[in-house]
């Protein structure tokens, strides 16, 4: 099966409504379900991988917070919950937010932006973060390949014994990176007319179809009936 | 038409790449090679004609700057773009998108050129360049010339008037540089004005017009391009130019020669076979390298050079065979504490905040001695309580030899240690890694520098795929 390619704004309010329908989660039973949600609009989209792996990670918190929930007493109790409690309002944004990335072109993205009328100040930094994403990647692992070689790990262990050093290790060359790809990309962008005030245009093809529409409203129905849980209603 | 009318520049904070009071013209359809050492301005004054400067390089600027009647500094910088296109020098961060098809059409989109012209302009202009294959890519799966390429073709698909090109050589491979070539050739064709700055000029015998020779921010030379290229080596040299010629690197020894060195202490690679994962990216490397030794490392952009120096630095695992070092199999971790990598960019791998104590961090019981001399061996000794980030790139790479020294490593891999550097710093970098050699070290070092591998190099090992 090919995937199919939503609309750009359609993934911005599967994410909008994602982050509502956290919010007011009635039960843990509900994100779970959101979760499995994102993940069939995940396969949809093509990203299988990420989905699958995303979802089993999701499997795992869900088990780990039933588990501190039943099984565990007094203050332990309390920590788990609470943390577990903060990662479920996240994760399912997060995992949403993932599909999105993966699946988009920038040149999409600020296609859509435009079209739901943001202005430049919030498309154009937007953008560049975006793609500032990948790069961090590429320093990370630059970084942790010379840590490596001064005998500095950047394991877990290594962090425990040697917090500041590792933390030095790290911000030190990736403030430094940071501020050269910031200045790099911008000047990339700028050079190609990314400040040109005329209306832009878009290589592929964006539209609203069917397929879009019947995303919305799943997601908008799965927002109602958590409401409607919620209230007691259902 | 370009025009310079007394224009100076200094940036605000920096000494670097000012400019004094350049005046000249440049005629439509003419190819201008601003050459000279590092930090002359060269790239300063492609920065005043894209209009980068003043309005994203702040500094004082006098003077003024013309384009076709119409002066930079009173323009947008997008209203220019559309006549002056630009491509840089580093491949990694001068992309906007994540797709190949995306990034060629980004300019387009940002002019606001309709859907289906935009379409038949990229197919044109992959078509044009010779670049169909690289269609409908993920960026980041591109090697730095394949990147390099897109990067052109994003501007190429504007169809600007003037090309401006920013050492647009320095990460790209003999086939690379003759398809730059060609590219240029094409430009020239078509009735542009093509603006080059660059350090490697052998590439541009025959297609340069003029030639600019800055120093330290004057114009101290103009030459057609047949004067320039019958300048004698030694005045050449003189001016800290890099080499005319292409120099092919027959004087060197295969790897599968014998070594020049003592046959005391070695490195040897058994059937080795390497690569991510489970992709091989090569297979079947059988040397031995000695004490002594510097090998030069080549190969097409994304042959496998850098998963080959990662490997030996013992940051990958070999897909199958073995690394010995005197008969002992070496694994990861021992590797790692044996070798250690010059990075081409540097900055990843300074960490302190002084010269001083970088020579020290990290070490446990640091031998402060062994350090102090090691500084005075590398002259550093006079910037040992500067950050890091204050050196310029020269003195920034010799810290790093430095730490390799007090870390006491026997196996040192340089990557691409002189890419973007003019002759005097390539000729420095080569005695670095001659003394090193003395010292009884293995030095490998992946470049494409057929320069610096005549000048330094005593075997080569030839990368294929």
């Amino acid at each position: 099966m090919s995937a199919i390619r939503f609309d750009p704004r359609t993934k911005l309010v599967l994410l909008f409504m994602c982050v509502l329908c956290t919010m007011f989660a009635p039960s843990l039973t509900y994100e779970l379900f959101l979760v499995i949600l994102a993940a069939v609009f995940g396969l949809l989209s093509g990203q299988y991988r990420y989905t699958f792996f995303g979802l089993i990670a999701y499997c795992l918190i869900f088990l780990a917070t039933k588990l501190s929930i039943y099984h565990l007493t007094g203050i332990w109790q309390a920590i788990f919950i609470a943390f577990f409690g903060l990662v479920n309002k996240v994760y399912p944004c997060g995992f949403m937010a993932g599909i999105m990335i993966a699946t988009t072109k920038t040149g999409e993205f600020m296609a859509a932006l435009y079209k739901i009328h943001m202005p430049d100040s919030f498309v154009i930094p937007f953008a560049v973060m975006m793609r500032y994403l990948p790069v961090v990647k590429e320093d990370w692992n630059s970084i942790t390949d010379a840590m490596k070689m001064r005998d500095v790990s950047p394991s877990l262990k290594g962090t425990i014994m040697h917090p500041v050093m590792t933390a030095e290790c790290l911000y030190v060359p990736m403030m430094m990176a940071a501020s050269n790809t910031a200045d790099e990309l911008s000047i990339a962008s700028v050079t190609r007319g990314i400040e040109n005030p005329n209306p832009r245009t878009c290589l592929t093809k964006i539209n609203f179809s069917v397929k879009d529409v019947l995303a919305v409203c799943f997601i908008l129905i799965y927002f109602i009936i958590g409401l409607l849980i919620r209230r007691g209603l259902l | 038409m370009i025009e310079f009318k007394q224009v100076s520049f200094a940036y605000e904070g920096s000494g670097e790449g000012k400019l004094r009071d350049l005046n000249f013209t440049v005629k439509k359809g003419e190819c201008i090679l601003l050459t000279g050492r590092s930090g002359c301005g060269k790239t300063t004054v492609t920065r005043l004609i894209n209009g980068l400067i003043p309005a994203f390089f702040p500094g004082k600027l006098s003077g003024e700057v013309w384009i076709d009647g119409r002066e930079v500094s009173e323009e947008p910088i997008y209203r220019i773009a559309e006549k002056a296109g630009s491509v840089f020098q580093n491949p990694k961060t001068q992309f906007f998108n994540m797709d190949t098809d995306g990034e060629i059409a980004f300019g387009m989109e940002n002019n606001g050129v309709p859907q289906t012209q935009m379409q038949q302009r990229v197919n044109q202009t992959a078509e044009e360049l010779g670049i169909e294959k690289l269609l409908g890519r993920s960026i980041f799966s591109l090697s730095g010339g394949e990147k390099q390429k897109i990067a052109f073709a994003s501007v190429y698909a504007m169809n600007p008037d003037i090309y401006l090109l920013d050492e647009p050589s320095s990460n790209l491979d003999e086939d690379a540089i003759d398809d730059l070539r060609k590219h240029i050739a094409l430009l020239k064709q078509q009735g542009k004005t093509v603006i080059i700055a660059e350090h490697r000029i052998y590439y541009l015998r025959g297609l340069a017009d003029r030639i600019f020779y800055l120093e330290k921010g004057e114009l101290k030379h103009t030459w057609t391009g047949e004067e320039f290229f019958k300048i004698a080596m030694e005045d050449r040299k003189h001016m800290g130019l890099r080499s005319m010629e292409h120099k092919k690197d027959k004087g060197l020894l295969r790897i599968d020669g014998k070594s020049s060195g003592k046959k005391e202490e070695m490195l040897e690679f058994q059937d080795l076979a390497i690569g991510y994962g489970k992709k091989v990216v090569l297979s079947k490397l059988d040397f031995k390298a000695f004490t002594g030794d510097i090998i030069a490392v080549t190969g097409h952009n994304g042959v496998g050079k850098s998963t080959f120096s990662r490997t030996l630095c013992g940051l990958l695992k070999p897909l199958a065979g073995k690394i010995l070092w005197n008969n002992t199999a070496l694994k990861e971790k021992a590797r790692l504490s044996h070798s250690y990598m010059v990075m081409q960019d540097v900055n990843y791998q300074l960490f302190a905040d002084s010269v001083e104590h970088e020579c020290s961090f990290g070490i446990q019981n640091p031998d402060y001695e062994l350090a102090a001399k090691t500084m005075q061996e590398l002259g550093l000794s006079e910037y040992r309580s500067r950050h890091p980030n204050t050196l310029s790139g020269g003195q920034k790479q010799r810290v790093a030899v430095a730490v390799s020294m007090i870390c006491k490593k026997e196996i040192l891999i340089f990557d691409e240690p002189t890419s973007g550097l003019d002759y005097e710093s390539m000729l420095s970098v080569a005695g670095l890694m001659k003394r090193l050699a003395k010292m009884g070290k293995i030095i490998f070092v992946v470049t494409h520098d057929a320069e610096l591998m005549a000048e330094a190099c005593t075997r080569i090992l030839q990368l294929e795929a």
